[in-house]
């Protein structure tokens, strides 16, 4: 038997493989700390200010207080950290550098030692992270005087929290990505046997999802992002594809993808469902804010998304010797008839009960639900045919680049329901018009993408 | 509804070659195909086969010389290039959520083949290429030598009367190279051009085509 120091031995592998990194990685930390509450500061306060200052304060105070309030708030926690877990499967927690996990991670070094550093990170940021946006709600209800003073230090309290539990949870997915025996629910307290329980090829893994992730980010190369993360397909092998008319099998390829992913089929309804009921309710509720008609179109339009993968497989073939005996822009409209059929029947739905409890607006809320799908088909095609990022853009335009078609949605899509709302026939018009154009640039997009390739 | 002219499959090209900037991807070259008749691209890697497959194709425009199908301009956004030209250049995008069958059947119904007897023609093609008894795989299933048979599959499953195949041997072994030469020579005896870059001397020689030997570019 040999007596080792591992935390000597740790520190001279630190020095030889990363000299100063260790020192440049935590400042690098702390930098991010800080813009991240320079950002709160300026946008995210008044941002929440606003939302809460054009709310009805007594309707609002009575529904934080309210049976249904409390489950939607438990609701919501529940679903970050099952998001949490889920993430925890692909990118977790602790993910060293490959170098430090070929050399160090995989040596006789107590592994809660050697990947320790990256946990303490993943812990620190998630809790001030927590505390951040805890202090920004808090503090917003504060100041509008939904609630009183004490909100600011329970909200930072319950980020605080909840980032912990949130991390715990994302490292507690990260180990149960690898196959063993130390995976139940007992690590979520044993942290050194959680980092134990990291296995080398796991550790691997998510280093290279992250290197992925990044590179993907870097190049505009959403694809190699997408299927980094996508579950390899094996349900409902023995259903076939039913031959027929060019445009309605493809259709049908659609629906038959969305069987066998029924995960993302359920994410897709999850996402619509959220943001269709808080746009129906921005509609047909007096009390509601205006700004939650741009907030219900953001999941509505990642919903529609987690259904429009048969678009994004045709954008991925630009540029290949054509397969399909259809030209692009059918194509293109054959892949949108799923999403905007589902889009239209749960955004029917939400107003169907809207309308049954009691909410105004009927008219407008089923014009409001048609030209919301129509801008959501124009907004995933430009998503998907977004092409690549401008070559000498920097990070503020690949930045752009990435959300120009969500903004558009949300802006335009959150304008248009409030001229609906309110009544302005011009401002509707107006919005329709553009909406119309979204559809038209979308399809335009598609025609050129298609043939660009060539030049 | 539109009408796409039917081309029958010459393919000529002209003078042609690639340069981006001062990098030369092919050096000016000639090739002359007539249906039922194959030729072979021969060269050094880097010499620019992918490169001139890709310009016969429609999917590039020459620097220099011209290239054509059928007799029109070699150009993918003509719905008859398109419909006249079947490529295997590269890998094709899959859908990761179809079958082996089900990419075959999409693909012969968008060209608006029968329905009733799409599943028989898929299965048939399958089976002669010898992956029929892995019609409901998923792509990511598949060796790479399997998958390059479903490639195959794919590009054969659309009509053509010009097939443009780069390097259609990679990955198989010498049994499955037999079985697709043997395929190849069928489609040229039923009047397809075929024109392809190939590193194989017993498949060029099964096919007794035409050879172009391509000078290595710089």
């Amino acid at each position: 038997m040999i007596d080792v120091d591992d935390r000597h031995r740790l520190g001279q592998a630190d020095w030889i493989v990363g000299g100063e990194a260790a020192r440049a990685a935590r400042k690098q930390g702390v930098y991010a700390g800080y813009v991240l509450a320079l950002f709160a500061a300026i946008y995210g306060f008044p941002l929440v200010q606003a939302l809460f200052q054009t709310t009805d304060r007594s309707w609002l105070r009575d529904q934080l207080a309210s049976p249904v309030g409390v489950a939607a708030l438990v609701a919501s926690s529940c679903t970050l950290l099952a998001a949490a877990v889920w993430a925890g499967r692909f990118r977790g927690p602790v993910a060293p550098p490959l170098p430090w996990i070929d050399l160090v991670v995989t040596t006789p070094i107590d592994r809660a030692l050697t990947v320790r550093r990256w946990w303490r990170f993943a812990l620190a940021g998630a809790v001030f992270v927590g505390a951040v946006v805890g202090l920004v709600l808090g503090s917003g209800l504060a100041f509008a005087q939904v609630t009183g003073v004490l909100a600011i230090a329970g909200g930072t309290l319950t980020g605080m929290l909840l980032g912990l539990a949130a991390v715990r949870l994302w490292l507690w997915g990260q180990v149960r990505s690898w196959p063993g025996s130390s995976r139940g629910w007992a690590v979520l307290w044993r942290l050194p046997d959680a980092l134990r329980a990291l296995h080398a090829e796991s550790l691997r893994a998510h280093s290279a999802n992250t290197s992925t992730l990044a590179g993907s980010a870097l190049t505009g190369n959403l694809r190699t992002a997408r299927l980094a993360f996508a579950r390899p397909v094996r349900r409902a092998r023995a259903a076939r594809l039913r031959p027929g008319r060019p445009f309605g099998v493809l259709v049908r390829r659609d629906l038959l993808g969305l069987r066998r992913q029924p995960a993302t089929l359920a994410a897709g309804a999850g996402l619509a469902a959220l943001g269709g009921s808080v746009l129906i309710w921005g509609l047909t509720q007096p009390a509601a804010p205006p700004v939650a008609l741009g907030l219900g179109m953001f999941p509505l339009y990642l919903g529609f998304g987690a259904w429009a993968e048969g678009l994004r497989l045709q954008s991925d073939n630009i540029g290949t010797p054509s397969l399909i005996g259809v030209a692009a822009v059918p194509e293109a409209l054959a892949h949108l008839v799923i999403p905007a059929g589902l889009a239209t029947g749960l955004l029917g739905a939400a107003a169907a009960v809207a309308v049954a409890t009691g909410g105004t607006g009927t008219a407008g809320v089923a014009v409001a639900a048609v030209l919301t799908v129509v801008l959501l088909s124009g907004g995933h095609l430009l998503a998907a045919f977004r092409g690549s990022p401008p070559p000498t853009s920097g990070p503020q335009g690949m930045v752009l680049w990435y959300i120009r078609p969500g903004t558009i949605v949300v802006l335009l899509g959150a304008t248009m329901t409030y001229f609906l709302r309110a009544g302005q026939v011009g401002g509707v018009v107006v919005t329709v018009l553009a909406t119309a154009l979204v559809l038209a640039w979308g399809l335009a997009r598609v025609r050129r993408l298609t043939h660009l390739h060539r030049n | 509804m539109s009408r796409t002219a039917e081309l029958t499959g010459e393919v000529r090209a002209v003078g042609v070659s690639k340069s981006i900037d001062t990098t030369t991807l092919l050096r000016p070259v000639d090739v002359a195909a007539d249906p039922g008749q194959c030729v072979v691209l021969r060269g050094p890697n880097g010499s620019g086969k992918t490169t001139l497959l890709r310009i016969i194709g429609g999917l590039l425009e020459p620097t220099t010389g011209t290239a054509s199908v059928g007799g029109r301009p070699a150009d993918e956004r003509d719905p008859a290039i398109r419909a006249c030209v079947a490529a295997l250049i590269g890998t094709p995008t899959t859908y990761r959520d179809l079958t082996l069958i089900d990419h075959l059947v999409l693909v012969d119904s968008t060209w608006g083949h029968d329905p009733a007897t799409s599943d028989e023609r898929g299965q048939a093609l399958l089976g002669s290429l010898g992956i029929g008894d892995l019609d409901d795989r998923f792509p990511h299933e598949l060796s790479s030598g399997q998958e390059q048979l479903f490639r195959l599959a794919l590009t054969l499953t659309r009509p053509s009367s010009v097939l443009l195949l780069d390097e259609p041997e990679q990955r198989l072994d010498t049994t499955k190279r037999q079985v697709v030469a043997g395929l190849l020579r069928k489609q040229v005896d039923q009047g397809a051009t075929l024109v392809m870059a190939c590193h194989d001397p017993d498949l060029t020689a099964a096919l007794a085509p035409s050879i172009v030997d391509l000078a290595p570019a710089r």
